[in-house]
């Protein structure tokens, strides 16, 4: 595609049209597929792909079946598990490497959050399955037996990484005075923290649970490897359906989970437009500071 | 001011900062060291027999030897070029719409274009892809629309194809890249880019003389997030692609699903860390030395500039 | 290895009467002993009168069950259902292996020459056959096989067979062997070819097209089909997909479908051009299998897992479910029942007594891990 500049007469506008016009056409890719699925959630057929007419009975059945519903529900708990985990881990870690940035332990963790964001999915997978064995069965802690800590444990890896640089990015962006202002009229640190840092610190880590939140929800690789059977998340119970036929009820369930995740995020967006403007919006979607 | 009448308080308060990491730091020994270690291990061993996954006995290196043979080579060369051509395309595809983006669209509008590019990404990916699938089958809607046009008379299928691969590796991969092309964007003060012009420079020269070089970082961030999913993701690839989609983690996927031999599965992961790491460092090193050679063309230009006549 | 297995589990009942009384004998014996056995242990051993589990898991075929049926159990016994898929038994077995006992499953159900390994290492819960009364419903010809003598760890659930499916509209010639099938593939079906995702499958084709015994060891042979697979075939090859019935059939993806017969039936049952497809038991031999109800080791619901295996050994369940997988039972008077319900396509679940006499079992052997390795090289290759 060129962008249509020409040198002279009226090149910017020509430019900025073809900027627009790629831009409308790159939204357009990315929502065709979700059309679609959309759309052919209300195939009334038996597979998702063979239109026989229009009908509602997919999200009847999708709400039905047990199986869906529990692989939905097990990926919001893991998704909420992970998440939790990563933004407290990363908020922590995250301040601590921004406001102690030389220590031994701080170039530790740099180097190894680093190293978590570069392995892929199939080697942490791969790595995860024999370990989470050997500590449930070998070592007896029958917690790592569970399915729903498995998935916690596995999802929280990534997702601290990302949270600890989103709110180390932050905090080196703010210089310390309030803080030490704080700690000069002798506030108690913990109270320091919730009235000063936190607020500052709110974005980031907002960003940091959303992302962790949604890459939990997508995660498909190191969840088939650690998953228990009858803690099958969504994405590996979709990646099972897709060989075994795939019927109008995944299209029906993805779309009422499109549903809830715009009512999500316009709740988001509502809360953070009231507390600090758009710019904080644009900022959590993005991860920005 | 200096620091030293407030010694004391200055580490009580820098200690438990610094003490703040441990708890990430035990976190990631436990379930990241501890397992990559494992898996270190264990490719260091042997598969003993049809129905042990691996042993530890004899120390060797005879997998390492097993993971580089003609299975994994072939299919890494098939991984790297889909690797390289995704990450491509979706700094290609990305970075105008992130510019246009960052620069052209109207600050309060920004929110909802970037849920827009967000959006889909929260629909769960397989869905997502299987959403092309539907649009690409021979029965689906794309073919069906072509032949009532006249286009062609028989059904097509554009599935299971190198072309399906591409485009479902695109498709899943650049929201991650738009993502952080974007806040490299926005960073930059605009008042830079007016210099620039005011100076008297087009915008081809701008935009690759001011904008691209203050966004290096994103970019870099960009290629980095598509790059590295990208070559160990399986799904993707097959679910477009078939056959034609089998990436190197599908093999080293298999020998821990199918055929039980954790030694020679984990030297292939091994591998990959060590071939992935090894692109990334080159292409830095690339990045580098190219940026260097502009800088310098540049100091010398600016040089010849002062030596020479004014504009 | 014995080459000339004859199958004996298909040989109809009346034919081999003699043999098999002492096999149902013996199993009366079994069956008479096991409440004693069941009363040492302490157990209650309460056959069907309904277990406290909530749900069942089950790690099976893929729609190898008929969901009306699992309905219908889960209200009359009130156990649950759920089942995850997988393509092929070293998919199944390896993941059994590497949780050690905490897959969380109840139910696999392997094909029967994979059944004494996974016995022996300890995967396979043994069967409580007081708790199974209608076993004796299970045609005397498909108890006490080979490889699980006494029906101690299985029992028959479906046996069926390989062969492929082909769309008329594209390849308008006769395919008959498995010979034309790869004629097929390299010519009118290049590209638009599947195969089914299991190693032992992939490599049995070309034994099967020469002769050769389908789980041979002879190094050479190996090495042929690795050339043949490598690079004569996978080029071809458009996808790795153990169920085309699911969708494949039924949406024309493919041209040419390397599949089991029941599968191949349900895709051509969901089509909405039945006489587009033509199912094809090519010669000159194919494949034979058995595939068993198993209680996963360490298996918290053995009870309720009992029930659902003496449940569906009921004739009229049964039936239900031949009709939805397409494979034939071993209830006895399965196939009767379904002749007399006229099921769709019968023919493809109840091959002839011709098409039977080409059939034959396979072995797990030594040469297991290089098949596996051939198709992992063939799939590098298709992707290439």
């Amino acid at each position: 595609m060129t962008r249509g500049w020409r040198p002279g007469m009226s090149g910017r506008p020509m430019a900025d049209r073809a900027l627009n016009v790629w831009g409308l056409l790159v939204i357009a890719f990315l929502f065709t597929p979700i059309a679609v699925i959309v759309v052919y959630s209300f195939n009334s057929g038996r597979l998702l792909a063979s239109w026989e007419g229009f009908g509602f009975d997919a999200y009847a059945a999708a709400l039905s079946n047990a199986d869906i519903v529990s692989a939905v529900s097990v990926s919001v708990r893991a998704a909420a598990g992970a998440a939790l985990i990563a933004v407290v881990l990363g908020t922590l870690c995250g301040y601590a490497l921004a406001r102690h940035p030389g220590g031994r332990i701080g170039r530790l963790v740099t180097a190894l959050l680093a190293l978590v964001l570069v392995t892929p999915e199939i080697v942490s997978g791969v790595a995860l399955l024999p370990w989470f064995v050997s500590l449930g069965v070998d070592q007896e802690l029958s917690l790592f037996n569970s399915g729903w800590v498995r998935l916690v444990v596995a999802h929280s890896l990534f997702a601290t990484a990302v949270v600890t640089f989103l709110v180390r990015a932050r905090m080196q962006g703010m210089d310390s005075s309030l803080e030490e202002a704080a700690a000069d009229l002798y506030t108690p640190p913990l109270r320091r923290f919730r009235l000063i840092t936190l607020p500052i610190l709110m974005p980031s880590v907002l960003a940091g649970a959303l992302m962790a939140f949604t890459l939990s929800l997508d995660n498909t690789i190191i969840s088939a490897f650690v998953q228990v059977s009858g803690s099958t998340p969504w994405p590996v119970y979709v990646f099972s359906a897709v060989r075994a036929g795939l019927r109008p009820e995944l299209a029906a369930m993805s779309a009422v989970m499109l549903l809830l995740t715009l009512a999500a995020l316009a709740v988001v967006a509502l809360v953070l437009r009231r507390a600090g403007g758009s710019k904080d919006a644009v900022n959590a979607l993005s991860g920005v500071r | 001011m200096t620091s030293a009448h407030r010694g004391p308080r200055t580490a009580w308060r820098a200690a438990p900062a610094g003490l703040l990491a441990t708890p990430a730091l035990a976190w990631i020994a436990l379930f990241f060291v501890a397992p990559v270690g494992l898996v270190f291990w264990y490719s260091l061993g042997r598969k003993p027999g049809l129905y042990q996954t691996h042993a530890n006995d004899v120390l060797t290196l005879d997998r390492y030897r097993e993971a580089l043979g003609d299975t994994f080579m072939t299919s890494f060369a098939g991984t790297l070029r889909i690797g390289l051509a995704g990450t491509a395309l979706c700094l290609a595809i990305g970075l105008p719409f992130a510019y246009w983006l960052a620069v052209k669209v109207r600050p309060h509008r920004r929110f909802v274009v970037l849920a827009l590019v967000l959006v889909p990404f929260w629909t769960n990916f397989l869905i997502r892809t299987i959403g092309w699938q539907v649009v690409l089958s021979p029965e689906g809607f794309a073919s069906r629309a072509l032949q009532s046009l006249g286009v062609t008379d028989a059904p097509f299928s554009m599935l299971f194809t190198r072309g399906a691969v591409l485009l479902g590796v695109v498709y899943n991969y650049l929201p991650m890249m738009i993502l952080p092309l974007y806040v490299a964007l926005d960073r930059i003060d605009g008042s830079l880019r007016e210099a620039s012009k005011d100076l008297g420079a087009n915008r081809w020269r701008t935009m690759a003389q001011v904008t691209l070089p203050l966004a290096r970082p994103g970019i870099a961030a960009g290629l980095l997030l598509v790059f590295i999913p990208l070559m160990g993701d399986y799904v993707t690839a097959a679910v477009l692609g078939g056959a034609r989609g089998t990436m190197v983690g599908q093999l080293v996927a298999s020998q821990f699903q199918q055929a039980q031999n954790w030694a020679l599965g984990s030297a292939m992961a091994v591998v990959l860390i060590l071939v992935i790491a090894v692109t990334i460092l080159a292409t830095a090193l690339a990045g580098a030395v190219c940026t260097w050679l502009l800088t310098r063309r540049r100091r010398s230009e600016l040089a010849g500039l002062a030596e020479g006549s004014p504009a | 290895m014995t080459h000339n297995e004859t199958p004996r589990l298909l040989a109809p009942a009346a034919r081999v009467a003699g043999l098999p009384r002492r096999t149902f004998l013996a199993g009366l014996a079994a069956a008479a002993g096991a409440p004693l056995l069941a009363a040492c242990g302490g157990s209650s051993g309460s056959g069907g009168s309904g277990s406290a589990a909530a749900e069942l898991r089950a790690y099976s075929w893929s729609a190898y069950d008929d969901p009306k049926v699992l309905a219908e159990f889960a209200a009359k016994y009130g156990p649950k259902v759920l089942v995850d898929s997988y393509s092929s038994n070293e998919e199944m077995i390896a993941k059994l292996a590497a949780a050690k006992g905490t897959s969380g499953y109840d139910i696999v159900i392997p094909t029967g020459v994979f059944v004494p390994q996974m016995a022996a290492n300890g995967l396979l819960e043994k069967l409580d056959h007081s708790k199974l009364p209608n076993l004796a419903n299970l045609d005397t010809a498909f108890r006490n096989q080979e490889w699980d003598k006494g029906n101690t760890y299985t029992v028959t659930k479906y046996w069926g067979t390989t062969g492929f499916v082909y769309d008329t509209k594209v390849i308008t010639r006769d395919l008959t062997t498995w010979d034309d099938f790869f004629d097929a593939a390299a010519r009118e079906a290049s590209g638009k070819t599947s195969l089914v995702d299991d190693p032992g499958e992939i490599c049995a084709m070309l034994c099967f097209a020469r002769g050769w015994h389908q789980s041979t060891t002879d190094k050479a042979q190996l090495d042929q089909i690795e050339t043949f697979l490598v690079d004569t075939l996978a080029p071809h090859i458009a996808a790795f997909d153990s169920s085309p019935g699911s969708s494949a059939i039924p949406q024309g993806t493919h041209v040419l479908m390397h599949c089991w017969n029941g599968d191949a039936r349900r895709g051509i049952l969901a089509s909405s051009e039945q006489d587009r497809w033509k199912w094809v038991l090519p010669g000159p031999k194919t494949n034979l299998w058995m595939d068993n109800w198993a209680i996963v080791k360490g298996s918290k619901n053995a009870d309720a897992a009992h029930e659902l295996i003496n449940y569906v050994l009921d004739p009229a369940v049964a039936v239900k479910q031949v009709d939805f997988v397409g494979y034939g039972s071993g209830v006895t008077g399965s196939e009767e029942e379904a002749r007399k319900l006229k099921l769709g396509q019968i023919d493809m679940i109840f091959p002839s007594a011709e098409q039977l006499a080409t059939m034959y079992t396979g072995v797990i052997n030594e040469g297991q891990e290089r098949r596996m390795a051939i198709v992992n090289r063939m799939k590098a290759k298709a992707g290439a």
